[in-house]
């Protein structure tokens, strides 16, 4: 019976410990958010031009204050001419992935991001050249190429920033970099754009995305932005100067 | 001051990439005509020799000459026409003429966005030419494509 008394005793005392523990760390209230938003410069430019659309929307939802899980949708229809030749693109693509805040909790209060953001990405799309021409010894030769269908899948790294401006309507943009890592594409006619993906083809591909988002808070969490501490190591003397020492040998005579 | 660091920051850099970031418009480097190139070979030595006069044309289209008595012609370029299966060309070697047809299929090859679209040939195996100076001719490399590397050779 005493043994039971003292092992609900010592309980009670390392429960007591165990809360006075977490109480010295400093924490803060993190908002977690669902974002909605969609990139602006695609529109802006379909309007002044009046030429290529490419629009593209996102959903994000926080994971943590660290983490978020983000899937990216969007269409594009995409005209280009050249002095010898018309090409026309139109497609869908859907890029899903994770954005990592490198800001700590305390500055980035769910409110400021600076990180960056891995995607993995596939795009379907439609291609034909309706015409082109090429002078020639023998004249000038005019040809099309047929419509024809394509996937390619791609990888994307886009570190940036992002602000809210106004109360749950944030700004911000992102450079991408974009790795093509699977395309159905024919090797001599290569995808001049590629929906989702971008300019050219090649293996690599890079841009800029201005965004807009309008944020949802859905639940806050209690993240620790400062732990405690651990107790310094009293000092024992065995790695104390020759002083020290003589001192700890004097105290302890 | 510190507080607002986040928001400056972004606002700034913000600005700086909408000015650094712009379309730009190339322009084409890159050669866009896929011909044949032809090395011209001693037939004896075996080694690369350029003839002392080389003329060069389609056949039927003596006023578009490609070489007109020309000098150290190495390699020789034959381009081909990409509407026909086949194309003739007469060849003067040294004042003796020869004629020479490549059989072949074309396809359309995407250069780059800048350059756009050219004709890409498969020669066929046959080769067919008279042997007034020519020897031999022998077909290293059937794909005639804008990267300059030898496809034939012409022994004479």
């Amino acid at each position: 019976m005493r043994r039971i008394y003292a092992f609900f005793i010592s309980l009670q005392f390392f429960l007591i410990l165990s809360l006075s523990h977490v109480q010295a760390q400093d924490t803060i209230l993190f908002p977690l958010k669902i974002k909605v938003g969609f990139e602006v410069s695609g529109p802006v430019i379909y309007l002044i031009e009046k030429n290529n659309l490419i629009a593209e929307g996102f959903i994000s939802a926080d994971i943590n204050e660290k983490y978020a899980a983000v899937l990216n949708a969007g269409y594009a229809d995409y005209n280009y001419s050249q002095y010898n030749y018309e090409y026309l693109t139109n497609g869908i693509f859907i890029r899903a992935g994770v954005d990592i805040n490198l800001l700590q909790p305390k500055k980035s209060q769910g409110k400021y991001w600076v990180g960056t953001g891995f995607r993995y990405g596939v795009s379907h799309f439609s291609s034909e050249v309706p015409v082109f021409g090429q002078d020639t010894y023998y004249g000038t030769i005019k040809s099309s190429i047929a419509p024809r269908t394509d996937w390619v899948h791609f990888l994307e790294f886009s570190p940036g920033v992002r602000a809210e401006v106004f109360k749950n309507l944030s700004i911000g943009w992102t450079v991408s970099l974009k790795m093509l890592i699977y395309s159905t594409t024919s090797k001599d006619l290569r995808p001049i754009y590629v929906p989702g993906f971008g300019n050219s083809g090649k293996l690599l591909s890079a841009g800029m995305s201005y965004f807009i988002s309008f944020n949802i808070p859905y639940k806050k969490i209690r993240v620790i932005t400062r732990k405690e501490e651990p107790e310094e190591p009293e000092d024992t003397g065995n790695t104390g100067t020759s002083g020290n020492r003589q001192q700890t040998s004097g105290i302890r005579q | 001051m510190r507080k607002h660091f986040p928001r400056n920051l972004c606002i700034i850099l913000s600005a700086l990439f909408l000015i650094l970031y712009s379309c730009t418009t190339g322009s084409c480097y890159e050669e866009t005509d896929a011909l044949v190139k032809a090395s011209f070979y001693n037939y004896k030595t075996q080694k690369l020799q350029a003839p002392d006069s080389v003329t060069i044309y389609g056949l039927n289209m003596e006023n578009s000459k490609l070489y007109n008595k020309a000098k150290g012609v190495q390699p020789a370029l034959f381009p081909l026409n990409a509407a026909t299966l086949s194309s003739k060309f007469i060849i003067k070697i040294n004042g003796k003429t020869d004629t020479i047809e490549f059989r072949y299929n074309s396809y359309p090859h995407l250069v780059s966005k800048e350059c756009g679209i050219s004709f890409y040939h498969n020669l066929d195996t046959d080769r067919i030419f008279t042997r007034h100076a020519i020897i031999n001719i022998y077909i290293g490399n059937r794909n005639i494509s804008t990267v300059n590397e030898e496809n034939i050779r012409i022994f004479y």
